[in-house]
């Protein structure tokens, strides 16, 4: 299926930096980091045992760790950087336009 | 110059120490040996979803069962090594064939232990640690059966936890005045207590059981206190010792499990622990630990596995474990035996609390009831061995991060 961006119902400027919010976009709960000035978005529920990692999730640097029991994925690309967790994360492209955060799906 | 890596036991520890000698670039073979059958699993899941029904028995597993050979890491499973030769430099399976090491790795993990009462070769009284243990208390749920739990450790709490959210009707005995007393004391152990209680389990504290009845199957057990408590089967979680009967003889020194230093080495150069079975030397607690957790065996068999490479990096991981019971998740970071103060963030009986465990001004531990960030947060804090400000750590208002520096 076709993916396009979204315009999230969040601006660039509602997320504090080190921080993760959840938006809902077409139905699907997605979590967006603010690593720095970049925004990376994936899906909010940890692929262990489904946490939300908006609101468990520990930022450090791109790495979000889900506090609920430990995996760690890298922002960036979703991969598993420590288990328990072992199936990545989904990312999802984003691009900023003025304070407008758009999302890929 | 190739050397041969070896591996006793198939766990968690000794799979990621596989894992790890392979990405990290072992010149040589690696050879993983392993009692049970299976491929290397994960345990926490075995008194929690698994038992639960909720979770396939392959989400367990370390890595999928083909990893290992796509990986160059060969494995021997369902043997048991039966001795080692640290001079000679081979382990002995017990079918007698001998497997020669350059480099050895002991991750044997712990036994259950057993309880010996009069009634305790009845069938229906079961202990958990492999998926067949798993397996066989499965095949005992039912809504309305009625349980007996003997010991209200982790592994008790939580499969109470499971049986009654199964809908069995659960009694839980436990000795001491609370689950988890010796790790967590009274005050938190009292909450566990009231989360038990509120989910429905009838929990006797105080009391220990004198002996299984029943003709051939167990039917009640008989409490020392006089209690005659009725039941379709027991779960007995009375605790593990380190399985170390493979050092006999090695001359490698054993004292609550396999001595290590902190460079996962015993007192034999070229034979390491890690994992449960490893008593070893922490650099900021400055003493012996041994641990008996995931986390543990994870970072634990990572960092084993490094040293086996010569790389000589100390491990001082922060210990760190949870505890999911109800919809409750339980976490502890750093490690204590006794504390002159509790500090609270939170209250007690507010569901939601982190407690640091303080011994002479510095934080030892923190244990977190749905608190998993705050516990994250306070790892530094139990790292940096430093006094700390009491107010401001009871304080919801400041944030754990900002103290980290300070």
């Amino acid at each position: 299926m076709a993916t396009e961006f979204v315009t999230a119902t969040i601006k660039t400027s509602e997320i504090p930096a080190g921080g993760i919010v959840a938006v809902n976009v077409r139905g699907t709960q997605i979590a967006v980091a603010n690593a720095g000035g970049s925004y990376y978005a994936f899906d909010d529920l940890c692929t262990h045992e489904q946490c939300s990692l908006s609101e468990m999730g520990e930022l450090a640097g791109t790495t979000v760790t889900c506090t609920c029991h430990g995996s760690e994925f890298d922002v960036q690309t979703g991969k598993v950087l420590a288990p328990p967790a072992t199936v990545p994360v989904k990312v999802y492209p984003t691009r900023v336009e003025g304070d407008a955060l758009q999302i890929e799906v | 110059m190739a050397k041969a890596y070896v591996i006793v036991g198939g766990s968690l520890a000794g799979a990621t120490a596989a894992v790890t000698l392979r990405e990290e670039g072992a010149d040589g073979s690696v050879m993983l040996i392993g009692a049970e059958g299976e491929p290397p699993y994960e345990r926490p899941p075995l008194s929690k979803a698994y038992l639960r029904g909720e979770v396939p028995f392959d989400k367990s597993l370390v890595r999928p069962a083909a990893f290992y050979g796509e990986h160059g890491v060969e494995t021997m499973l369902g043997v048991r090594a039966a001795r080692i030769d640290p001079s000679a430099k081979f382990v002995e399976l017990d079918d007698r064939r001998r497997v020669p090491f350059d480099v050895l790795l002991i991750a044997t993990g712990c036994r259950n232990r057993r309880i010996s009462i009069p009634g305790s070769e009845l069938e229906g009284i079961y202990s958990l640690r492999t998926v067949e243990d798993a397996d066989r208390i499965k095949a005992e749920i039912g809504v309305g059966r009625r349980v007996v739990v003997v010991g209200m450790g982790f592994i008790g709490s939580e499969v109470a936890a499971s049986l009654r959210q199964k809908g069995l009707d659960v009694v839980a005995i436990e000795p001491a005045k609370t689950p988890l007393f010796r790790v967590l004391g009274e005050a938190v152990g009292q909450r566990l207590a009231d989360l038990h209680r509120a989910h429905g389990v009838r929990t006797i504290f105080e009391d220990t059981v004198a002996a299984f009845e029943g003709a051939q199957r167990v039917s009640s057990v008989l409490t020392k206190s006089g209690l005659r408590l009725e039941c379709d089967f027991v779960v007995a979680g009375i605790g593990v010792e380190p399985v170390v009967d493979i050092l006999d003889g090695t001359g490698v020194r054993v004292d609550n499990g396999v001595v290590v230093d902190q460079y996962c080495q015993t007192s034999v150069p070229g034979i390491y622990a890690a994992g449960d079975v490893a008593n070893h030397y922490h650099p900021v607690f400055e003493r012996q630990i041994r641990v008996e957790h995931w986390h543990n065996a994870v970072k634990q068999g990572a960092a084993a596995a490094r040293n086996m490479l010569g790389r000589a990096v100390p491990y001082d991981e922060i210990h760190w474990f949870w505890s999911d019971q109800y919809d409750a998740n339980l976490q502890y970071a750093g490690f204590h035996t006794k504390w002159d103060q509790l500090a609270v963030r939170g209250r007690l009986d507010s569901g939601s609390f982190l407690a640091f465990y303080i011994n002479d001004g510095r934080i030892d531990a923190v244990v977190g009831l749905n608190r998993a960030k705050d516990v994250r947060r306070a790892i530094p804090l139990i790292n940096a061995r430093r006094m700390l400000n009491l107010e401001q750590l009871q304080d919801e208002s400041v944030d754990l991060r900002s103290l980290h520096a300070a």
